[in-house]
């Protein structure tokens, strides 16, 4: 199994399906383009995106509809392309892929960029940050921990994992 | 906010350097052309709030992710309980 060197856990052994590639990289990361997907159960429902190419880099991620449950996914005929993926149907977040949010933590409380969503194509791993052009999601919703997240908000998507 | 009527093909200066053309327009969209000196970056407003909330995501400190997930655990009793036993198997690192 390879080994990776990450910001929070040391070194990590992992399965290569976690292996994610954004062949276009992350708007202010472009030259990192490949990531291993790391959930473990003890900071479930989190996903880290640690960069393969850089230790000190990792994204702290969980998915979508933990966060807003009403979630709708819309990508470009562009970001379609970059996975993959048919532009002739908008794909299906948990069936044709993994939808997650970014995290922020800031001093009011985590925020989730809802704006642009992590999309992974679950048949081959290719990943976009899909920035959606007329969407009224905000980059920075406010993850309330008063809030109850429903549990059908937790899509079963440890495959990638 | 300076409000200009242009039609198809019609240009707006901004100083001596930059040139903005319309060069199409579409029922919902259109299509904008733009000429500024390579040094002053030019990108759609939603990427910069993107690429500024990538940089602020990218800094979480171990000791700031632990207490995030202190924060979100109460909440997530029920949920964890579930998926726990979903994930067991599947659990990334040891």
């Amino acid at each position: 199994m390879p080994v990776l060197k990450t910001k929070h856990f040391g070194k990590l052994s992992y399965e290569t399906p976690s292996e994610l590639e954004f062949p276009v990289g992350l708007p202010g990361f472009d030259d990192r383009k490949r990531f291993v997907a790391v959930r473990l159960v003890e900071s479930d429902p989190l996903i880290y995106l640690q960069s393969m190419e850089d230790p000190a880099l990792c994204f702290i991620t969980m998915p979508i509809l933990a966060a807003d449950p009403q979630y709708r996914l819309k990508l470009t005929g562009e970001d379609l392309g970059y996975l993959g993926l048919k532009s002739t149907r908008q794909p299906r977040i948990g069936d044709d892929v993994l939808c997650l949010t970014v995290l922020s933590i800031r001093e009011a409380g985590p925020t989730a960029n809802l704006l642009a969503p992590i999309v992974v194509n679950l048949r081959n791993r290719k990943a976009v940050q899909a920035v959606a052009p007329e969407s009224d999601y905000s980059h920075q919703f406010a993850l309330m921990p008063q809030e109850a997240i429903p549990q059908e908000a937790m899509p079963q998507e440890g495959a990638v994992c | 906010m300076l409000m200009m009527s242009r039609r198809e093909r019609e240009t707006i200066l901004i100083g001596d350097d930059i040139e903005i053309v319309i060069a199409q327009i579409g029922r919902s969209r259109v299509k904008v052309g733009i000429r500024a000196p390579r040094e002053m970056p030019v990108m759609a407003r939603e990427l910069k709030l993107v690429r500024e909330e990538n940089l602020a995501a990218a800094v979480a400190s171990p000791a700031a992710v632990s207490n995030l997930l202190k924060k979100l655990h109460p909440t997530l009793q029920v949920v964890r309980k579930q998926s726990d036993e979903v994930n067991v198997g599947q659990e990334a690192g040891t």
